[in-house]
Order: structure tokens, then C-alpha cells, then sequence
């Protein structure tokens, strides 16, 4: 268990013009899960590679429980990671391969094997601990891989990507038992992933990097309701938060199409923003209401238990959630109404979020 | 040895599926003709060893017996020879092999700024042949005293294969995946212990082609032992087969018998050590040209 800390830390890769990190300070409690996340190349892996030893930062600092730990070896770090890959050792049985970082650390046998059995018994994989790794499962492998990482009861758990190679069932499945278990052994987790479904479901704060720079870091809440930039609001969310330009008309913001909304409180009304729009931020009725904004249904997305129907209103495409009991045609003209208290303003050239 | 991957090699690519008889015929037939070309200098060192009176043509032995073996050990000190041989080639291959996998994983892993360079001139080395580096290394030999001593031919035999096995360690290595020896040290192993108990342990089929390609080269070369070697004590078998030609009077009075029984105990230890390890080779080297 211990807290981390990244310190204004660079990093940049010889054969890259740009930084893979770039200035990057963090801050991750005791017994914290964090997640990084953040599209491919964001830098996120780097970021990670970084506080295992696997790569050297260019400058800033690394720390665990306070001490520096960027010049050690990463056997001396006492951090361990899941690899995307699982990176289980092919000529060592299960048994062996969970057991390998006790052998190192010269347990004693009998301990060595009780701890392997308990690890074993607390992922349920007791039965494949004879089987070599080529034998199991993509979704086994993984808890295999979890298994070695858990057993030396390491002060930080790394985790790459560990979900990512699993199907779409067993991925949904095992973050929360990630979860559940993360919390169970309170170990501080550094989890990466570009996966926003992953980030909001597992992370106590997520961590939102692009082009090796902290665009945002904060709880689920915060980062889905109240993102810092563009960046973040549309990568976070399915469907993304809908971005409209708009323009400033006395106290008022007209939208593509001449739809006025409210500026929202506490911000001043200027020109050059954009506003942004959760889906859910939108209310859709399908007979006309004062104030309601008239658009026309391009096409309705049904999911089950919502629908998301894209609508164009003047050469905007916007996407609004709805219950399943509406679903309209295309063609069908609809009235929109935007929730004042979901209404976001970003400054149009730098991104950055006003409200 | 050669027989049996020959006829295995025609079983597999003459009978595709789909290919005609005219095809499986044609294929069988040239497979025979080189199996043949292969056969026959066995076929007469496996007569001849047992023939007393053994001539420079087939024939099988009159009265077959072990005398010629007999006589090699108790008149030629062959046995002498053959501890020699073993000794060398035996300690070439394990220098080769620590020397190979802390080349070849240096040169697969570590991001040097003249890698490209460094692996030319190692291959450079390869092309130069052999006896043009006779005279400057019989004089280095000397120089050093290595001549005559186990420690230099084991030094040269060593040298002679090694940027050709770094070369193909290096490929071995480089198709060994990063992230496994990454999570061995994050496991908590030093470089060079991961590089042991991991790494080596995958790329096994590499370790077994070079120690084998090690082993053979070493066994089989001539010129260096002829250049280093003229103590009776450390003579290896290519200079008993030398020894034994010579002082029998010339080659009117060769007696094939003699030659033939040092040639069967000098080919058996290698088709022994081919055929334990032929699995291994086969796949480490369908694996290291894959991976070029």
C-alpha cells in the first residue's frame, strides 16, 4: 500500500518529435484506484512503463511513499504489473509461474505453496494451477497473470490494459470483479486503459491524458459532468457530449439553427464559445411547447433500454437519449428542450471548458 | 542421418494433396537418386571398418571383424584422439553458447546507435575464409603460446563460428517477446537472471541450434588443429585420420581398414548427437529463418 506520486515528469522517445509525457503531475492515494485513460499514443502506457522501470523519465521525479524511486531497477521498486499481453512465463506450469516472484523473494516453501493456494482460491483457478499457460483460456491466462501479480502483495499494482484481449462478455464481467477485489486488498491500482466504459465503471478518479499531457483528472462524476476541455468531454461519454457553436445575442446563445439557450449562471456571454450538451442534457417531446426548439429525426438508434435519436437542426447532428417508449420515424419533426443545469461552455479557440 | 530426413522430406512434399502419380513418382525417384548420392560413402565406411583387407571400392567383407578397431586403439592411439575431440568440441560449444546468448540478446535488445553497423562487421567476419586468417593466427598462437594447448584450439574453435551463431541468436531473441523478461523483473530478477531463467528457457530451440552448429564446426574442422597442434598428447581425431594416412607410406599403401573404423567412430558421435536433437534443430532453425 503506498501513495504515488509523478512530479513534473518528460518523457520522449528518440525516433518521436513529441513528448510521450509531457509534464505530467499526479498524485495517487494510498489505496486509490486510478485509471489512466486516454486514446492510443496518448502516452498513458508511457506514463505507467515509467513508474515500473521499464522506461527512464527524460526529467521530474517519481515517488512512492515519498522516496524517489526513478533510480532503481524495477526489481527494487516492489510494484508489479499485469501485462496487456499477460506475459505468463510459457515453460512454467501456473503453479510455477504464480509462484516465481516468491521463489525470489526465498519464502519458505511451505509458505510459498500456502500463499500460491490462497491466491489460487481467492481467483478460482485452483484446478488450472497443473496447466501450462498455453493451455488455458485467454480470460484464464488473465487471472493467471492477476494471480503472479497478487501473491507477492506488491506496495502498487500496474495494470496495462489487462482487459483488452478479452471478449466483450467476460471483459464486463471482470471489471467488476477487478473491482470488488481491488477494494477486498486495498492496494493502490494504476489502471490504463482507453476503454471510457472501463475507466468510468472501475476508477475512484480517472486520470484523462492527450498527446502526453493531463487533460483532466478527477472522479467519474466530475470528469463525465463537468470536463475541464473538448478533448475530454467528447471522449468521455457514449454517445459524446454534442459540441454546437454558438454565438452570443444579448444575454442568450444562439445555436445552429437559431435554437436560443440560456447562458448558463455565473459565466459572462461572449462570442467565439461552444456549448456542450450531455445527450441526456437534451429533452425531446414530440408536440410543439413554448420555448421547445423544433428539429428533424434522422434516425432513431434504439438500444434496449434507451434510444438515441439523431437529429439535425440547421447543419448541426445532434444525439439525444430517450426513454424506449420513443422512437420516432425519420423525417418526424421534434421540439428540443435543453436542461439549463447540463448546458456546458467552452471557449471556442483554447478548448478549455467556462462553466 | 541424412537418409532419414531425405525420405522423410520426399514423403512430405511428394504426396500433396491432389498431386499426381506421374508426380509422386517423379519426386520419389529424385529423392532416391540424392539419397543415394549421401548412401554410399557410409555404405563403404561401414564395410570397410569390418573388412581386414579393405579396398577403395564397395565390397562387402569376406570375414567380418573388429580387428581395425582393435588396431586403432591398441597401434594408433585413437582413443587418445577421440577424448581430445570430445574435450574441445565439448568445451567450444558451452564457450559458444555463453559468448552467443550474451551477444545476441545484447544486440537484440539493446538500443545502440551503430546497431545496423556492428551487425555488418560481425557478419563481415563470416566472409572471411578461413585459411586466408591461417597465417596471421598461427602466428598469434605463438605469440600468446597458445599453440599446442587445449585453451587456444578451444579459443579459435569458439571464435571461428561465433558472428554467424550471434547472427542467428540474434533472431531467435528478437522473436522472444520483450514483456516476458519485463515481468520477470518486475517479479524481482536482476537483467541477467531473467535472461536465465527466462528468456534462455524460451529460445531453447536457439540454444540447441548453436550448440549444435558449436559442436559439429569444432569437431569437424582441420586446418587450425593441423596449424596448432603437434604434440601427440593433444591430437584430435582429424589429425589421427592425417597421422594414419601419412605414415602408412604414402597412398598406394593406404590401409583403408584403419581409416574406415576412425571414420565410423568419428561420424557416430554425430549422427548420435543429430539425431537426439534433430526435433530441436529442425524446428530452431525453421524458426530462425522464419524470423528473418
Amino acid at each position: 500500500m503506498a501513495r504515488v506520486e509523478y512530479d513534473d515528469v518528460s518523457k520522449r522517445f528518440p525516433t518521436q518529435d513529441r513528448a510521450a509525457v509531457d509534464h505530467l503531475d499526479l498524485d495517487v492515494a494510498d489505496g486509490e484506484f486510478l485509471v489512466l485513460l486516454g486514446p492510443s499514443g496518448c502516452g498513458k502506457t508511457t506514463a505507467l512503463r515509467m513508474l515500473a522501470g521499464l522506461e527512464y523519465p527524460d526529467q521530474g521525479d517519481i515517488l512512492i511513499d515519498g522516496g524517489s524511486v526513478v533510480r532503481l531497477e524495477p526489481k527494487d521498486r516492489d510494484v508489479a504489473l499485469v501485462f496487456q499481453s499477460y506475459a505468463l512465463y510459457p515453460h512454467m506450469s501456473v503453479r510455477n509461474n504464480i509462484q516465481y516472484p516468491l521463489r525470489i523473494r526465498k519464502l519458505s516453501p511451505e509458505e510459498q505453496s500456502r500463499k500460491v493456494e490462497r491466491v489460487a482460491e481467492l481467483l478460482g483457478i485452483r484446478h488450472l494451477l497443473p496447466r501450462r499457460p498455453a493451455q488455458l483460456s485467454g480470460g484464464e491466462q488473465q487471472r493467471v497473470a492477476l494471480a503472479r501479480a497478487i501473491v507477492r502483495e506488491p506496495r502498487v499494482f500496474l495494470m496495462d490494459e489487462p482487459l483488452s484481449n478479452l471478449d466483450a462478455k467476460l471483459r464486463t464481467h471482470t471489471r467488476t470483479e477487478l473491482k470488488a477485489l481491488q477494494k477486498q486488498l486495498g492496494v493502490t491500482t494504476i489502471f490504463v486503459t482507453h476503454d471510457q466504459a472501463e475507466a468510468m465503471t472501475m476508477g475512484d478518479r480517472i486520470a484523462v491524458l492527450d498527446a502526453g499531457r493531463l487533460q483532466q483528472l478527477g472522479s467519474p462524476d466530475t470528469v463525465y459532468q463537468r470536463p475541464a476541455n473538448l478533448f475530454v468531454a467528447q471522449f468521455i461519454g457514449s454517445p459524446p457530449m454534442n459540441i454546437i457553436d454558438a454565438r452570443r445575442d444579448g444575454g442568450a446563445l444562439v445555436l445552429a439553427g437559431d435554437w436560443r439557450v440560456e447562458t448558463p449562471r455565473g459565466v459572462a456571454a461572449k462570442d467565439g464559445v461552444k456549448v456542450g450538451l450531455r445527450p441526456e442534457a437534451i429533452q425531446l417531446e414530440l408536440t410543439p411547447a413554448p420555448g421547445a426548439q423544433p428539429a428533424e429525426v434522422l434516425v432513431s438508434e434504439p438500444l434496449g433500454s434507451e434510444v438515441i435519436v439523431n437529429v439535425t437542426l440547421g447543419d448541426a447532428l445532434l444525439k439525444v437519449r430517450t426513454g424506449p417508449e420513443v422512437r420516432p420515424d425519420p423525417g418526424t419533426r421534434v421540439f428540443l428542450r435543453a436542461r439549463p443545469e447540463g448546458i456546458r461552455l467552452f471557449d471556442a479557440s483554447s478548448g478549455a471548458a467556462l462553466n | 542421418m541424412t537418409t532419414r530426413a531425405a525420405s522423410r522430406a520426399a514423403r512430405s512434399t511428394a504426396a500433396p494433396r491432389g498431386a499426381s502419380w506421374v508426380e509422386t513418382v517423379a519426386a520419389h525417384l529424385v529423392f532416391g537418386v540424392v539419397v543415394l548420392f549421401f548412401l554410399v560413402p557410409f555404405l563403404w565406411l561401414f564395410t570397410s571398418a569390418f573388412d581386414a583387407d579393405a579396398v577403395a571400392y564397395i565390397r562387402l567383407p569376406a570375414k567380418p571383424t573388429l580387428d581395425n578397431f582393435v588396431r586403432i586403439f591398441t597401434e594408433h592411439d585413437f582413443g587418445r584422439a577421440l577424448v581430445n575431440s570430445v574435450f574441445v568440441a565439448g568445451s567450444t560449444m558451452v564457450l559458444d553458447v555463453v559468448a552467443v546468448s550474451l551477444a545476441g540478446y545484447s544486440l537484440s535488445r539493446l538500443d545502440l546507435r551503430f546497431k545496423s553497423w556492428i551487425m555488418y562487421a560481425v557478419l563481415l567476419l563470416q566472409t572471411m575464409p578461413l585459411s586466408a586468417t591461417m597465417v596471421p593466427i598461427y602466428g598469434l598462437a605463438r605469440a600468446l603460446g597458445l599453440r599446442n594447448s587445449y585453451v587456444g584450439l578451444i579459443l579459435i574453435h569458439a571464435a571461428i563460428e561465433l558472428p554467424f551463431l550471434i547472427w542467428l541468436m540474434k533472431n531467435f531473441f528478437d522473436n522472444v517477446p520483450r514483456y516476458l523478461e519485463e515481468a520477470a523483473w518486475l517479479d524481482g530478477r536482476s537483467k541477467l537472471r531473467a535472461l536465465v531463467e527466462v528468456v534462455l528457457p524460451v529460445a531453447r530451440n536457439g540454444i540447441g541450434v548453436v550448440a549444435g552448429l558449436s559442436f559439429l564446426a569444432a569437431w569437424a574442422e582441420v586446418l587450425m588443429m593441423i596449424i596448432l597442434i603437434d604434440s601427440q598428447d593433444l591430437k584430435t581425431v582429424p589429425l589421427a585420420f592425417y597421422e594414419t594416412l601419412r605414415t602408412q607410406g604414402g597412398y598406394t599403401e593406404v590401409q583403408y581398414g584403419l581409416v574406415a573404423a576412425m571414420g565410423v567412430l568419428y561420424a557416430v558421435p554425430v549422427m548420435a548427437i543429430f539425431l537426439a536433437t534433430r526435433r530441436m534443430m529442425v524446428r530452431g532453425l525453421v524458426a530462425s529463418s522464419r524470423g528473418l
